[in-house]
């Protein structure tokens, strides 16, 4: 197994990103979420929010805004299995807003279960709107199993 | 006397079959084009018998259950293990259940439950795919009534 534990408090370039209406949307039909609040927004003001807020796993979009570094995990994606995440839920996340996303690695772990060896590494994200307020905070954890 | 449940029974919800089609419109949502969600030749060449979902793409489904269920302003926290791949034609099934419920001194409550997704197809028995979890927390009433 490729020792990556050196990486545990590697921190990711910070990238900002738009919370934008279309993709609340678009991201609210993927997960077949049909709450009204995440597409009109007349049904978001009349819940008490100011825009669209987002559904509760939003955060998987930042993939399309995160700065691509140097890929220091070097995963083998063929073997790699997401293995869950945790969010916490600070403050209200609403369309139109910005989103400034700090991340690191938190934890490299090597385990041994019922399909063999593997590597998990986690990651801890925090989400900063405009106001410098962390809204959201994401820990979630990636498996690489070991090879065959 | 015992005090009514600050949270309903949780309602049964099925959605599926899943199909690529919604494999594909999560990648495009969520920004994740690992292959191995879409890309057949490749799933194959790793040794799986098909492309499988996006785990997050279950738990986006699940974040919306739990948020229709215990109210999207009051969700806190919400985690999620991976625990079984999602074929293209399986049908998933939500579940949960109240694990614990507290009342603070100031009358607010906090609840904790316990949430599943199991995927049934043809001819298979229904499997866990996914383990999870949520908070909740509620205010105290705007009124103060003669509590004891």
């Amino acid at each position: 197994m490729t020792d990556r534990s050196h990486l545990i408090g590697h921190t990711y370039t910070p990238y900002t990103f738009p919370v934008e209406h279309g993709k609340v949307r678009e991201f609210a039909g993927a997960v077949k979420d049909d709450d009204p609040v995440y597409r009109d927004v007349e049904a978001a003001r009349a819940a008490g929010y100011a825009h669209l807020p987002v559904p509760p796993t939003f955060s998987a979009v930042t993939s399309h805004w995160a700065v691509r570094d140097t890929d220091v995990l070097g995963l083998d994606l063929r073997r790699v299995l997401a293995g869950g995440s945790e969010w916490e839920y600070l403050g209200d996340v609403v369309a139109g807003e910005w989103m400034t996303v700090r991340s690191r690695i938190a934890d490299v772990q090597y385990k041994t279960g019922s399909r063999g060896p593997m590597t998990l590494v986690i990651t801890e994200y925090d989400f900063v709107n405009q106001h410098e307020e962390t809204v959201l905070r994401l820990r979630s954890t990636v498996i690489e199993l070991g090879e065959q | 006397m015992r005090e009514p449940d600050t949270v309903p029974a949780a309602p049964e919800r099925r959605v599926g079959p899943l199909t690529r089609t919604d494999f594909v419109r999560y990648a495009g949502a969520g920004g994740d084009f690992n292959p191995i969600h879409h890309d057949e030749t490749f799933a194959r060449a790793a040794g799986y018998p098909s492309v499988f979902g996006h785990g997050l793409l279950t738990a986006g489904i699940l974040g919306g259950y739990a948020a229709s269920w215990l109210g999207r302003r009051n969700l806190r926290r919400f985690n999620v293990r991976y625990v079984g791949q999602v074929w293209p034609g399986d049908t998933l099934v939500f579940s949960g259940e109240v694990l614990r419920t507290e009342t603070g001194p100031d009358g607010s409550v906090e609840v904790e439950v316990g949430l599943a997704v199991h995927s049934e197809a043809d001819g298979r028995e229904p499997r866990l795919v996914l383990r999870g979890g949520a908070t909740a927390a509620y205010p105290a009433p705007a009124t103060e009534g003669s509590r004891s």
